[in-house]
């Protein structure tokens, strides 16, 4: 069945769309730039870091574009003093959250964390660090988990249950306390299910996932081809 | 017995209303969660023991709960013919009384709460019978009047597990009916005609909801009841289910039918172990009496419900998480679009409604929208169910129309503050909702009203708050709440509370910053605004409101570390210290008494109060207000304690010794000086403390002694002059100079003050009578309390005549009145409100009346009346009743047509004081719009920054300890400034005593003062009170709970 044909404002300039496409994607697809982290192309969006928040006229709330469809005639805003000052306050939360020492991290120079924060013109944060105790999980052959940098994003989550279909990761807690786990709470190494293909590590977006054997700035990631990968299979179009 | 048609439906009616109207008398035992948590189980089997023993013919049964929970266990009892009797606070040993009159055919009236003669279920009436004239009935009560039952129509009345009684109040007839009519869509137009709208807090019209799943096309669609209830403070729902689970049922059914789905699910919290148990065998009833399951009524209809218990996540209360959960996901939410009407359960059209919206159903069927829309507001048609708690005298669950102001709720249904307090605040819609201050009481509770201040409806709970509640705190509270209940999916939520969180900790710890108050704000904002679900977009809600509502709350944490309530532990002692204006170490000088240490215990009082001797007499003793002992008997007698700590050291040969050990204390010379104006109590304890930082005190005053409102306000018999003086010797010592006779703004200008001194601290009082505008005010025999009060005491000739009318109701209303008795005067008092209104201290209107004043209340003068000759000879008044209530948390008196007339030859107005304007004008101080000299709340400093004021002159006319507060404060302020440091603290000495609090709390009962006999009392200005023995302040001292020690032990 062909899709509808809509069309759209964004920032202004008007766009054509498929009716059912989300506003990140249109926009994308129309050279916009809106900024995201725990998307990834082609799994399911999960609206979780809040970042690719836009303003839709009319609308009272804030709505995440990558899982809010587009409808015909509608308007939005990618980017405002007020977004871009939630976004800076959503990095800052980030940056804090956890133990994010660039210097000594595999992924740097490689991180979208990192250079989300340079783009949106985080130069320092206002919050006090939290500096949790967290482990390193070293116990599977070739890859490492590194809590302290992880940022909940569960794109490895996705990648893992929907493109590979092992589903070897998932969080476990909630809130502040939330952590990523591998099967009920096992070590990595002792997985199952884990089929060791390593498409988690590349769908990271910092260093928390990562191939054992690198040093300082040494890692680096394709997502591009999971996302090709799981087109392809028709995981999701 | 399935029920097929209507000949076996009536038949289970008959059946069910043989049970609820027996042919002979039937005791009802309200055994919800609640009476059970308060002893019904007992009672439920008290009865039927002695019911078995007696082998009386009487029917027990188990019903839910009607509603107030302050009065509970409730028991109902029924005689044939006659009203329903609800009986409160019934207690196994109860029973065999309550059994024996029932024997007699009588009712144990002693503990009725109400009767009622006939209930309307709305889907059938049951007629009780009449009779009880001294019992009222129920909605004659201030509990329940005001409320409408519409969701609880049964709850509390029949027997939750008895399908048979369900049916014989004319349940599962509104599901009959839609079966019967097969005209769903009609149905559904009433239901959107009703304007129903969900009850769960969002309020979503029900009716839209129901219509997009019935247009819904893929199969199978989903039913869901939401009764996941967590909010701390409500149970609304966790009520209406152990009550009267059939209602939601047939709601359940109805909704089924209506929209196409042939499958419901309750998810039902598994903390509710009893509403689970109730609905599990209503479902198993339903479907054995063919309202539930396959071929309902008869009728070809199919429908199952299942229940579904949750693992106690706050957030699956939150539709897309509760979706989750069911489907065995961890409890998180996702992104709408797509709502559950297009993709829900298992990716199917699915409808979620709270338990609530589900009970209104069978009514809208019954009895149609135009009826629903009677009740409650244009927009919010009907009722809400609430929880009435916290700070109120009547809690309980109650049922109001949508749109009643919230002042009914607190003041006429709750009863007001308990122990008189004073509401500061109502907290609505939980963890998700707001703070709503006592001055906006006046807002009507309905969904766009509430949204409107910051809060929301919520499901319900309403949480009332005194002044005993910290709301900085009460933000922190909610914060660490939906912190822990965060599902960690959106980082705004994670991350940004647990931010918040630090904050608030930092603030109720002391350790706050302005800066954090404006970041506080900022992540409010953000959080609000940015959270994927409703859990984090209302999470900052307590937050912003009490930021909006109560800044200077939060101000007060941070600025001068200061908790009023007394609840932030950090910043307060006890409550006692924490709400004394001197923040006197109370538990302190108790302690040291009792351990025998009186010259320490001395030195402990005077160091904290440089007047405890007049103090202990006169102090409005906000610190016994405040007792945590009032909870369990009544509160110590605080200030007779330390008067007559100070008077036996007066009376005895070692004040001077004791003299010398305060001047020791004393730091080295600064050679700074500072000038006071005002020789009253604020005055007076701003010089004693300068003095004992090494400062130069000079007090300007216009009198020609020491004291001010002490000397000249306060009558002899309440506070003997010697015993100021005694007083007073004891600052003079330290070095402080008295300039009398000399009024500063008239002798010597402020300039020239300024001049002389480092600093200046204002400290004149209110020694100006409010105008009032009063015919016949002009006449001679008219007169300002204050200045007769002062004219006495100078001892200046007034001639009252005989009779004399004192209009107003505070402390100098009294102190005009019992003087004007000593004078030989017949005496009226004539207030405008209730006696229980009176701002007076209360022992003082107990002791003119017992001096044989009159009391005139709701009354307020209206003419005074002249005789030819100009003189009073008389004064009319117009009688008030009482209105709504004002912001004071008081009934308005509203004048009525009747006036009265009182003949006397003197009228003393006591209707308040004001600042005398003259000074601070000359000087060009700013002042306020009330007319007090402005100065900052933390600084003290009025406009001229050298220039300090405190006391009456800031505050409006108060009290002695009020400004002494101000004045202790205003010499810390001082030193700081001039000394730029934090010197007060180097004025206090280590204090060793027993750190252990009581074992168990004394047995003794609350000390009272020995007095004078009134007849013979009022015949002389002699002291009234003889004070405290030595015994009795022993037992004081040990009634003391210690609330000041810590759990550490610090």
């Amino acid at each position: 069945m062909p899709l509808h044909k809509v069309s759209i404002r964004i920032d202004g300039e008007y766009v054509e769309a498929r009716e059912g496409q989300t506003i990140l994607e249109v926009a994308r697809a129309a050279g916009k730039y809106i900024p995201t982290l725990c998307y990834l192309a082609g799994v399911s969006p999960s609206g979780a870091c809040r970042l690719c928040v836009v303003e839709v006229s009319g609308v009272g709330r804030l709505l995440p574009s990558c899982t809010t469809a587009v409808q015909d005639g509608m308007s939005v805003t990618t980017n405002s003093e007020k977004l871009a000052r939630y976004r800076r306050m959503v990095l800052e939360f980030l940056l804090t959250e956890r133990n994010h020492y660039c210097s000594v991290c595999v992924s740097n120079g490689h991180c979208e964390l990192q250079s989300m924060a340079a783009k949106l013109g985080v130069t320092h944060v206002r919050y006090p660090y939290t500096y949790p105790a967290l482990p390193v999980d070293v116990s599977h052959p070739r890859f490492v988990l590194d809590h302290n940098r992880c940022i909940l994003c569960t794109r490895c989550v996705r990648v893992c249950d929907e493109v590979e279909g092992a589903h070897v990761w998932d969080i476990a807690s909630r809130g502040i306390r939330s952590m990523l786990v591998s099967e009920l709470n096992k070590p990595w190494g002792e997985s199952k299910s884990c089929t060791s293909c390593g498409k988690c590590v590349q769908a990271c977006p910092t260093g928390a996932l990562a191939e054992k054997g690198w040093a300082v700035e040494e890692m680096t990631k394709s997502h591009e081809n999971i996302s090709r990968l799981a087109v392809k299979r028709g995981v999701r179009v | 017995m399935r029920i097929q048609d209507l000949s076996s439906y009536n038949a289970v009616r008959q059946a069910g209303l043989d049970k609820l109207l027996p042919q002979k008398p039937r005791i009802a035992v309200g055994m919800g969660t609640c009476g059970t948590g308060n002893g019904a189980e007992g009672v439920f089997h008290a009865f039927a023991d002695e019911i078995g023993q007696r082998g009386l013919d009487v029917q027990l049964a188990r019903v839910g709960c009607f509603g107030f929970c302050a009065q509970e266990p409730l028991v109902n009892v029924w005689l044939p013919g006659r009203p329903l009797v609800v009986l409160r606070r019934v207690q196994p040993n109860d029973v065999p009384r309550i059994l024996d009159d029932l024997y007699l055919g009588r009712i144990t009236e002693s503990l009725a709460l109400c009767k009622i003669e006939e209930w309307d279920h709305l889907t059938g009436q049951i007629h009780y019978g009449r009779g009880y004239p001294d019992i009222p009935l129920w909605n004659e009560i201030p509990f329940f009047r005001g409320q409408k039952k519409i969701v609880l129509r049964n709850c509390g009345l029949i027997a939750a597990d008895d399908i048979e009684e369900y049916i014989a109040v004319g349940g599962y007839q509104s599901l009959y009916k839609v079966l019967i009519d097969g005209t769903p869509d009609a149905a559904i137009e009433q239901i959107k005609a009703a304007k129903l709208r969900g009850r769960g807090g969002a309020g979503y019209p029900t009716g839209l909801k129901w219509e997009a799943l019935r247009k819904a096309k893929e199969e199978p669609k989903y039913l869901i009841c939401n009764a996941d209830e967590g909010d701390p403070g409500a149970y609304m729902n966790r009520n209406e289910i152990e009550s009267d689970p059939h209602s939601l049922l047939e709601g359940m059914i109805i909704g089924g039918y209506l929209t196409g789905a042939h499958e419901g699910i309750i998810y039902v919290r598994a903390e509710y172990p009893l509403a689970v148990h109730r609905l599990s065998r209503a479902i198993e009833q339903a479907k054995q009496y063919g309202v539930l399951g396959e071929n309902i009524l008869g009728r070809g209809f199919n429908f199952n419900i299942s229940l579904v218990e949750g693992a106690g996540a706050f957030v699956c209360g939150e539709e897309t998480a509760l979706i989750a959960s069911l489907e065995g996901h961890a409890g998180r939410p996702r992104p709408r679009p797509p709502f559950p009407a297009q993709k829900g359960l298992y990716g199917k059209p699915t409808n979620i409604n709270n338990v609530e919206t589900w009970y209104n159903i069978a009514p809208i069927i019954a009895k149609g929208a135009a009826w629903f829309n009677e009740t409650g507001s244009s927009k919010s048609p009907g009722t809400k169910v609430f929880s009435l708690v916290g700070k109120v005298n009547n809690t309980g669950l109650i049922e109001m129309p949508l749109g009643t102001p919230l002042k009914t709720f607190v003041y006429d249904v709750g009863g007001g503050g308990i122990n008189g307090r004073q509401i500061k605040a109502v907290q609505t819609g939980g963890p998700s909702g707001g703070c709503i201050p006592q001055d906006m009481f006046d807002t009507p509770v309905d969904y766009e009203t509430l949204a409107k201040l910051g809060s929301i409806m919520g499901s319900g709970g309403m949480v009332v708050m005194d002044e005993d509640n910290c709301m900085v705190d009460v933000a922190r509270y909610f914060i660490e709440f939906t912190h822990s209940e965060s599902c960690g999916k959106c980082v705004p939520c994670r991350v940004g509370l647990d931010k918040a969180l630090k904050i608030l900790n930092a603030f109720t710890d002391g350790k706050g910053t302005e800066a954090d108050l404006d970041s506080l704000d900022e992540l409010g904002r953000m959080i609000r605004d940015m959270s994927l679900c409703g859990l984090g977009q209302t999470a900052p809600n307590p937050v912003l409101t009490t930021m909006r509502h109560f800044r200077h709350e939060f101000e007060d944490h941070i600025r001068a570390n200061r908790c009023r309530a007394g609840v932030c532990e950090n910043l307060a002692l006890s409550p006692c210290e924490n709400s004394c204006p001197l923040h006197m170490n109370i538990p302190r000088f108790l302690q040291l008494y009792k351990e025998d240490r009186l010259e320490e215990a001395f030195e402990s009082v005077v160091m904290d109060n440089p007047l405890p001797a007049s103090t202990g007499r006169v102090c409005q003793h906000p610190c016994e207000d405040r007792c945590r002992r009032t909870n369990l008997d009544s509160a110590i007698n605080i200030r007779d304690v330390h008067r007559y700590i100070a008077d036996s050291i007066y009376a005895s040969d070692r004040y001077p010794a004791m003299i010398e050990r305060i001047l020791a204390r004393k730091l080295a010379p600064t050679g700074k000086k500072v000038g006071i104006v005002g020789a009253g109590p604020a005055g007076l304890a701003c010089a004693f403390y300068l003095s004992l930082l090494g400062h130069e005190a000079t007090i300007y005053d216009s009198n020609a002694a020491a004291g001010g409102m002490l000397r000249y306000a306060l009558p002899e018999y309440r506070l003997p002059e010697h015993v100021l003086d005694k007083e007073i010797e004891l600052i003079e010592r330290l070095g402080v100079k008295f300039v009398f006779n000399t009024t500063v703004g008239r002798d010597l200008s402020l300039d020239e003050l300024e001049a002389q001194y480092d600093a200046v601290f204002l400290a004149m009082g209110t020694w100006k009578e409010a105008s009032a505008r009063l015919p016949g005010i002009e006449l001679r025999g008219v007169m300002p309390a204050l200045g007769f009060l002062e004219a006495v005491s100078k001892g200046e000739k007034v001639n009252l005549g005989k009779r004399v009318a004192v209009i107003g109701g505070g402390n100098s209303a009294i102190d005009s009145a019992r003087t004007a008795l000593r004078m030989g005067a017949e005496v009226t008092v004539i207030y405008r409100r209730e006696r229980k209104d009176m701002p007076a201290i209360k022992e003082e209107v107990e002791a003119a009346e017992a001096e044989g004043a009159n009391f005139v209340y709701l009354a307020a003068p209206h003419r005074i009346v002249g005789t030819t000759d100009g003189r009073v000879k008389a004064i009319e008044v117009v009688k008030t009743r009482l209105g709504e209530f004002d912001t004071s948390g008081r009934r308005k008196p509203v004048p009525t047509e009747e006036i009265q007339v009182f003949k006397c030859d003197t009228v003393i107005l006591a209707i308040g004081e004001r600042v005398d304007d003259a000074l601070p004008r000359a000087s060009g101080l700013k002042l306020t719009d009330s007319g007090t000299i402005a100065a900052d709340r933390y600084t003290l400093q009025t406009s001229r920054p050298k220039v300090y004021a405190g006391g009456d002159v800031i505050s409006g006319a108060a009290n002695v300890v009020n400004a002494m507060g101000y004045g202790k404060k205003a010499a810390r302020l001082i030193d700081q400034h001039l000394m730029e440091d934090k010197r007060i603290a180097k004025l206090s000495r280590k204090w060793e005593y027993d750190q252990t609090p009581p074992a168990s709390p004394s047995k003794e009962p609350r000390q009272l003062p020995g007095q004078l006999d009134p007849l013979e009392r009022v015949k002389s200005f002699a002291e009234v009170t003889t004070g405290l023995t030595a015994l009795q302040v022993l037992h004081e001292a040990e009634r003391c709970l210690r609330c000041d020690v810590k759990a550490n032990g610090d």
